[in-house]
């Protein structure tokens, strides 16, 4: 009893410890907040009364401020501003970059997942299932661990790149972002320490009020995971739409402008939905190659049911991650015309249409992977056979979303269609088709989920019928709203039309809140055809997993070029220009190479760190292994 | 059922007939003709029409006992799709677009017949017959596949590589980025936020709504709305000065971008790419009037590096006309063609 007392208080004290981590940085930060960030003052600048104070005016927030820092330096194509080896610097630093962005978004994302799948497991009655919840938690942390070592590793390496072949800009930068950059490398320090707490105090203190202790310290783990990626976030919202900083670049005293620029926001909801989504297609594409690689049907059912867990997961950020895209575009169109102009009908659209081929083949492999799930379930059947109706309004969403609005074409070709725009598919080209496209293809996303929540269950209640009915009808009016307000998008100034999205979007999402809930309190205590045999699904399914984890892997490389590029040669828009020798927009050909070559990278070093974690799984021991869920323990309640 | 499928069935047989019909000439293409305004709706609304005379089809089929094999299906609903896109849709959709279109269809079919496993298995099993079934047929088959495949992957492999003499591909930019600001006639105009200064109500003041009031309203053709005649005598404001620029634009605009702005003007054809075409939706109703005004003064010489490959011959209509002209023909343009300015507000 003592002992457990004794280990409660040092749970307390580890929380406690994690907490004062996390506020640390802050108290830290304050004086420097105080002294409006401490960066450096600008040349033949004395302190003292009779010293001049120079005012410069904010070039975002249009407020005046103290000068407290040297103007942007105006580089030449020199090795002194642009020391380099006898190849083109910004593919190294690009590939720096990614390959910190791909591991950090997925270290961000996996904690997570399992502050959600551990909660879930301390929740449920079902003592079984509780501990599948668990093991599938700690599994997760487990491959997040290696990949944190790695995180790391790639930071080191993009600073040194940064310092090495941008030496007069990331001075500038860090003159600047000085007091931030400290204070995220504190939360670095407090983000590692809670990680190793909680990963190796999993086993001491997995029941009662100790699980609770341990589950609080992923919320800290998480909160402080989010604010490391905030500050991130601020150094590239900067870059793209700087602030608090006058037109020269100097900076003029206050740090909160500079960290909240028009873009910071947008960017970081973006973000944590990417991350979650993209977090949740590698662990789903691990499951998948354990599956596949899978020696028994207990191993097969687990990583089935791991497999499906983390799609889930991941799809439930994917779904309103358009959304959000759609306000950071819109907050960027606010922010510069030009810069939106560039990115959506100018330079960089092309860009886009392939970005919107990747979106269509994550919910087309979504789908596809929920019917092939479909086919594990008995009494199924009776939906499998209306699939056919499903993949045509995917596809008609899809073809209508990826329709480009500058056709690719031949001078010969151009003539044939007698002008740029052809009369037919240009209506596809144009943002008002697109929405409906793609609120479409997720209504029709929603749509699967719903059959696959009752794929092998027959409704109990007295009203099913009219709630059948009911929910038939919504699909069919949601679908007729999408579509009307698509055509009658062409008929309304387009400021009007930017507003459609709204009721576009709500369409969309009652679908998904209502129905799922209305489909739940139909099916609570539903007669079960038969339960999910967990394994039984078909090796299509995993390759669909797969397949939704490169296109999410491509499509991050895709929209993290598209967003720095859109600076063109500019380092620091309109402030800090580049005039290194790269400083020109890649052919979208070369473009596509590049993130061809990162996504190959970032999955064979993944490959690597999943082959770690198998090593790990071998090691465990037996009592480790009994908790893993085998396939005649799978309950068929499982989703 | 069985009667509402047959119906179905009915609808979907006379469609392919006479889409077969117009690909051999013998019914006229125009027998179903797209409609102007509504093609893009007409285009998705005739596949799903086709798609549920298939499924009736087959569900007669099967009802019959001759059911079609699923192969077979899977194969011609694609050549279908590429069929009705190549010879239904005029004018011809760009081979760029058409590859796309096959890509998502050829997906799409794939996803339909693997969607569940005993569908899976009725389709791939002739694909394994031709590989490892042991009658004559077979045989004879997987003989012709080894002498046709390498001879067409060498044909394909030779026309790829062959020399061509066509014109290179191209990928324009339509809209390329505008600069933040703009000098005419030594005014400067920031983009962001001029203002048409002639877009105004009967109290001179800027109103856009106002205006929007007094367009061309679309339909099935355009037509003006009612007492919004330009060229009525007594009109006064914001239409008079419609009138002014459309007296300029048949002045100056018109030889190129034709009398309906559609740009189809006289000269049109002599230029490759022809001139924009303002009453398509993807133009100017996607842009804000500055961004029109900024393309008019400084024409296709003052576009942006961006604008790369420059295909584009307009004059700089800041040395022809007048800061006032430019404003009154770029309403004009508006009111005809019954779209509105693009804001962001």
């Amino acid at each position: 009893m003592g002992s457990v007392t004794r280990t409660k208080l040092m749970s307390i004290m580890a929380l406690g410890a994690m907490i004062g981590l996390l506020l640390l940085p802050i108290l830290v930060a304050i004086p420097a907040l105080a002294s409006d960030g401490g960066a450096p003052a600008a040349d033949g600048k004395k302190e003292g009364g009779d010293a001049k104070v120079e005012k410069g005016k904010d070039v975002y927030y249009k407020t005046e401020g103290i000068v407290s820092g040297p103007p942007a330096p105006k580089t030449t194509d020199s090795e002194k501003d642009y020391p380099r080896y006898n190849f083109e610097s910004r593919v190294l630093l690009w590939f720096a970059n990614q390959q910190h962005l791909y591991y950090g978004s997925f270290v961000l994302a996996v904690p997570i997942f399992c502050m959600v799948i551990e909660f879930m497991g301390v929740v449920t009655k079902d003592k079984a299932m509780a501990k599948r919840y668990d093991q599938l938690a700690y599994d997760f942390i487990k491959i997040s661990l290696t990949a944190y070592s790695l995180t790391a590793i790639l930071g080191g390496i993009l600073i040194f790149t940064f310092l090495t072949l941008y030496p007069a800009f990331f001075q500038y930068l860090s003159g600047i972002f000085r007091p931030v950059m400290h204070i995220y490398a504190l939360m670095f320090v407090a983000e590692s320490g809670t990680l190793y707490i909680y990963y190796y105090g999993w086993d001491k203190m997995k029941e009662g009020f100790l699980k609770w202790i341990h589950l609080s310290m992923s919320v800290v783990l998480n909160v402080i995971g989010t604010i490391l990626m905030f500050l991130a976030n601020s150094w590239i919202g900067f870059m793209m739409s700087p602030a608090g900083v006058d037109e020269q670049g100097r900076y003029l005293g206050n740090i909160w402008h500079v960290i909240h620029t028009a873009l910071w926001n947008p960017l970081n909801l973006h973000r944590i939905l990417g991350n979650m989504a993209f977090g949740g297609g590698v662990v789903a594409a691990y499951a998948a190659y354990r599956f596949l690689s899978a020696k028994t049907d207990e191993e097969r059912a687990h990583y089935d049911w791991m497999g499906y867990i983390a799609m889930a997961l991941g799809v439930a950020f994917l779904i309103p991650l358009p959304f959000a895209g759609y306000w950071l575009m819109r907050e960027v169109y606010a922010y510069r015309q030009q810069m939106g102009i560039t990115l959506m009908g100018g330079l960089l659209a092309w860009l886009f249409i392939i970005q919107a081929t990747m979106i269509g083949i994550l919910f087309l492999s979504t789908n596809y992977y929920l019917w092939q799930a479909l086919g594990r379930m008995r009494g199924a059947e009776k939906y499998q056979r209306y699939i056919k109706y499903l993949v045509f309004l995917l596809t008609c969403g899809f073809l209508v979303f990826i329709t480009p609005h500058t056709i690719v074409m031949t001078p010969a070709e151009l003539k044939a269609m007698g002008g740029q725009q052809h009369p037919v598919l240009g209506n596809y080209g144009v943002m008002s088709a697109k929405n409906g496209g793609i609120n479409v293809i997720i209504t029709t996303t929603v749509l699967s989920f719903v059959w696959y929540m009752r794929g092998n269950k027959v409704s109990t209640v007295s009203w099913s019928k009219f709630g059948n009915i009911f929910m038939g009808c919504f699909f069919f009016f949601a679908y007729l709203n999408i579509i009307l307000l698509a055509i009658y998008g062409y008929y309304i100034p387009a400021n009007v039309r930017v507003g459609l999205s709204v009721p576009q979007v709500a369409t969309t999402l009652s679908c998904l809140f209502f129905m799922f809930a209305l489909n739940s309190v139909m099916m609570k205590g539903a007669k079960q055809m038969g339960p999910i045999e967990w394994g039984k699904i078909s090796a299509r399914s995993q390759y669909a997993l797969i397949m939704l984890a490169t296109a999410f892997t491509w499509m991050m490389g895709l929209m993290g070029y598209i967003r720095s590029s859109v600076r063109l040669f500019w380092h620091v828009n309109e402030i800090m220009r580049d005039n290194s020798p790269w400083a020109y927009t890649h052919t979208v050909g070369f473009a596509a190479n590049m993130i061809s070559a990162n996504v190959l990278f970032f999955w064979i070093s993944i490959m690597f760190v999943f082959w770690l974690g198998a090593l790990a799984a071998k090691k465990a021991p037996v009592e480790a292994k009994a908790a893993v869920p085998g396939r005649a323990a799978a309950p068929a309640v499982g989703h | 059922m069985k009667a509402l499928m047959s119906v179905v069935a009915l609808i979907g047989v006379l469609g392919l007939l006479m889409l077969i019909g117009m690909i051999f000439g013998v019914i006229p293409s125009n027998t179903v003709r797209l409609v102007e305004g509504y093609m893009p709706m007409q285009v998705l609304s005739e596949l799903a029409i086709f798609v549920a005379g298939f499924a009736g089809l087959s569900y007669l089929a099967n009802s019959m006992g001759i059911a079609f094999p699923r192969f077979w299906q899977g194969v011609l609903f694609w050549v279908f799709i590429q069929t009705y896109l190549k010879f239904r849709i005029y004018p011809p959709i760009p081979f760029s677009v058409r590859a796309m279109y096959g890509t998502v269809s050829f997906v799409a079919v794939f996803m339909w017949v693997s969607a569940n496993e005993e569908d899976w298995k009725k389709f791939r099993q002739p694909i394994l017959n031709v590989l490892d079934a042991n009658t004559g047929f077979h045989k004879a088959l997987r003989t012709m596949y080894l002498i046709l495949l390498p001879l067409l992957i060498g044909g394909f492999s030779f026309m790829t590589m062959k020399p061509s003499v066509d014109e290179p591909i191209e990928l324009r930019t339509v809209h390329p980025a505008p600069p933040a600001s703009t000098k005419v006639h030594g005014k400067t105009y920031t983009l962001q936020t001029s203002q048409n200064p002639y877009r105004v109500n009967l109290e001179g003041k800027y109103d856009q709504d106002y205006s929007n009031k007094l367009i061309v309203e679309q339909g099935m053709g355009r037509l003006m709305a009612p007492n919004a005649n330009p060229w009525d005598e007594k009109a006064e404001g914001y239409l008079k000065y419609v009138r002014e620029g459309g007296e300029i634009f048949f002045q100056n605009c018109h030889f190129c971008h034709g009398d309906n702005l559609n740009g189809r003007g006289l000269h049109a054809f002599a230029f490759n790419p022809i001139p924009a075409n303002f009453t398509d939706p993807g133009t100017i109703a996607q842009l804000q009037e500055t961004f029109i005004f900024w393309r008019v003064a400084k024409g296709g010489i003052g576009l942006p590096n961006e604008g790369f490959p420059w295909a584009s011959v307009m004059p700089p209509w800041e040395q022809h006309l007048t800061t006032d002209e430019i404003w009154k023909v770029i309403l004009f343009e508006y009111w005809h063609t019954g779209y509105y300015p693009r804001t962001w507000d």
